[in-house]
Formats: structure tokens, sequence, C-alpha cells
């Protein structure tokens, strides 16, 4: 493990690589990979009024999320722009917050700031952290490593386990449409679990994880909500309960949909080379819109990125030329995940 | 192609969606507007968090409404709206 390359990821410092990006997409395609999600910062609601603060600042329905629950949903500010996009975990004495990788410090300085029921926010990062399994066989990890119980639980349902004597909180999640699980685990015991799950799978870096994410269009909120985009530009509506009676930034939200206004975003293949964010997108020539993001596929072994368009050209199946390469936008998932043909055994 | 051209193609694919989303939250009784759901959005765990009996129930309402039987297809074909149409319509053909 000599050779893991790390980098900042807005607060956090994680693994990029391991060993070799090609090789950990690999692995998390066909087999299972362990992830180093210690850059996903966890923040406790507690109080009172845990679950009313919660319900208003997240922009999905959590009053009913029991213990045995987690749902994904994003976190936005009164002009409908994304603060993050968390794992909310119901508890006992109120909730549990997951950031997205780096943002933990953004996410905690919004809650604070919009905490008018005076509910108690505290960071737990320095005592709790995540470690996550994902890849088609990552159930059978779970049973070596754990308990093959677990391992069908269904997807977004959570369990209060034990390993090795040490209490964690044990998730069905899932970032890459492959099996994924995670495990809250305290600090101390973080390396023991770390090293026990390494006895089972290689780990995965930041750069595989996103790449499999973009596949299946799960958002990535550092890449894709920077500048003044909303939610119906990003494409992420699903992580927004629009029928909710009331959350932060319904207002604004709601107003862009209903303006049928601004761009959209689209998933694109081609060329020989990355594009820059900002790129300009053409059609027939003319400039419709820019490169959200791109990266070099390894499944696809062609540059794949997602593009921000009018929205009237935001289709799969067209032809458009990005930094003079032709490109054709696409039909998500862009990889079809192994496991959705595999079943838990 | 002209960009005209484009927008006409694309604006076929998005009627061919927008048919397709009425017919799941009609048939599935979801609260949701059709035109909230993106063309990309995952059916299955994430996203619309539809179920097998849901799937049962696409099954029926894709033939009666397009003609076409999935019954034996993979999973792969809900893997969001856009994908289903091209199930439906073999004519927009650009399955990634």
């Amino acid at each position: 493990m000599t050779d893991i390359v790390y980098g900042q990821v807005g607060d956090a410092t994680v693994p990029l690589r391991f060993t070799d990006l090609s090789d950990e997409y690999k692995v998390l395609r066909e087999r299972a990979v362990a992830l180093d999600l210690s850059g996903h910062t966890l923040i406790e609601i507690s109080g009172p009024g845990a679950v009313d603060f919660a319900q208003r600042v997240l922009a999905r329905d959590v009053e009913y999320l029991t213990s045995e629950r987690c749902m994904m949903s994003l976190v936005l500010d009164d002009d409908g722009r994304v603060v993050d996009q968390v794992l909310a975990f119901g508890r006992e004495d109120g909730l549990l917050l997951e950031s997205s990788v780096g943002a933990g410090t953004r996410l905690l300085e919004h809650l604070r700031a919009v905490n008018d029921e005076d509910v108690e926010i505290v960071d737990r990062s320095a005592d709790l952290t995540v470690i996550g399994l994902e890849g088609p066989y990552a159930w059978g990890v779970v049973g070596r490593l754990i308990d093959g119980e677990l391992a069908s639980l269904p997807f977004e349902a959570v369990s209060d386990t034990v390993w090795n004597d040490v209490e964690i909180i044990f998730a069905r999640t899932g970032f890459t449409g492959e099996y994924g699980y995670q495990m809250i685990v305290p600090v101390e015991s973080a390396a023991d679990l770390w090293r026990a799950t390494l006895e089972h799978v290689t780990p995965s870096g930041q750069e595989a994880l996103e790449l499999a994410m973009l596949e299946v269009r799960q958002p990535i909120p550092r890449l894709e909500t920077a500048g003044d985009v909303n939610v119906i530009e990003i494409g992420a509506n699903w992580l927004v309960d629009i029928t909710k009676d009331e959350f932060v930034g319904k207002e604004a939200v709601l107003a862009a949909f209903e303006s049928r206004q601004g761009r959209r975003t689209v998933g694109f293949s081609g060329g020989d080379t990355v594009p820059e964010p900002g790129a300009r997108v053409l059609a027939g020539g003319e400039d419709v819109g820019e490169v959200v993001f791109a990266v070099r596929s390894v499944g696809l072994g062609t540059t794949l990125g997602l593009a921000r368009v009018e929205a009237g050209l935001a289709a799969a199946g067209l032809e458009l030329t990005v930094e003079g390469a032709g490109v054709t936008t696409l039909t998500s998932p862009y990889i079809v995940p192994k496991s959705w043909s595999i079943p838990i055994i | 192609m002209t960009v005209d051209e484009l927008r006409a193609k694309a604006a076929e694919r998005q009627q061919t969606c927008s048919q397709i989303k009425k017919m799941i939250v009609s048939r599935l009784d979801l609260e949701v507007e059709p035109d909230w759901i993106t063309d990309d959005q995952p059916l299955f765990g994430r996203g619309l968090e539809l179920d097998s009996l849901d799937v049962l129930e696409l099954y029926v309402a894709i033939e009666a409404e397009f003609g076409v039987a999935l019954y034996d297809s993979e999973m792969a074909v809900f893997g969001s709206i856009s994908r289903l149409a091209d199930e439906v319509d073999p004519r927009l053909g650009a399955t990634a």
C-alpha cells in the first residue's frame, strides 16, 4: 500500500487511488471493493425538535424515518441551490446525517445557520467514521466479515449490529448501482475493521468510485453543483420530494420547475481527449451549452461526461461537438451494473 | 444535422419519455407530477423506488400502451425512463 495517492476533496483528504484507477474500477464492477469513506462527515441532529428540523431542512420526507431506515436526500438553500447530498439515518433520538465527500464543513455551517428549532447539531467525525463495500459480490464479503443475514437487507435498511465486540451501524446503501453497504464504526476501531475488510477485498479510491457513480447518473455534488445551477438543471429531481408540504428551497425549486426554462443535464461519450468543465458544446455549429465534467471511462474506453445544454436538446442519441470532437448523447445508465443480474445467495 | 434537426430528433425522444412517465404515474397511482420525473431517473431502488410488483404492473401497462412485450427482458430496460423509451420505440435507438 505504498503507492496510495491522496488528494484534497473539499475539506477532506481522501485516497484517490490505492494502486491503479483501471484495476480498481474493474474490481468494483466485477467483484467487490472496500471504500474509505472517512471524507464523509457524520453529523448528529438531536433534541425534541430534531425530526421537525430535519423535515424542514432535508428535501425528502424524513418524518417517519425509523432507526431501521436510511434515505438519500438533497439539502438546499433558500434559492434552491444544492448545499449537499446526504444520507440520513433515523436514530432513536433524532437523525444522523452523512455528508458527501469533503462537504462536511459546508453542510455543518448551513445546518447551524438554519437551526430555528434550537436542536443540538454535533459533528461526530472525531469519533465516528464510515467504511463502504460496493460491487456485485459485496454481499458475499458481508457474510464473511459480519453476518450473511445482513447482506440481504432491503435497500436503505439499517441494522445496529456488533462486529468484534464493537457496536456499528450497518446499512444497505450504494452509490454505483452495484450492491452497496456502509458500516459506521467508532474511529478507534476503524483501522481494525478496515484491515479485516481487506482480508476479503481490495480497496478502491475516490476516482474509481466517482467514475462508477457517473455511469449510473448518481449525482456527484462536488462536480455537478458548481455555479448558479438549480436542482432541475442538475437533474437530481429524484432527491427532492416536491409533494412534501414544506422544506428549505421548495419555493425556488417549484419556480424553476414551473418556468420550464434553463438548461438540462445529459450524458455524452466520445472524443480522444477529456474536455475541461466549461468547454463549449455545439449542435449543428451552434453553441448550446457546456461540459459539466468529463473523465476517461474505463468501461466504455472513451471519454464520458455530463453536459448542460438547452432543454430542447437534452436527449439521448444526438451527435454534438465538444472541442472539435464528435460526441453522442447517452441514455442512462451508461454502464449496466452487473448486480442487476446477480441475485444475493 | 442542423441544430433544428437535432431539436426535432430530441423532441421525438422527449415525447416518448413523456408518454412513459404519464403511464407510470397513472398505472402506479403515484402522487408526483409526470414531468417531475427526469428522463435519466433510475426507476428501482434509487429514484422512483419501484419494486418487483410494480414491474409486473408495468409489463402489462407497456404492452397495452405501446404494444411491446417486455416480460423476458433484463432489468436493464428499467434502468431509466429514457432506456425504457429505447425499448418501446426502437427507432430512438440510443442505448449506451
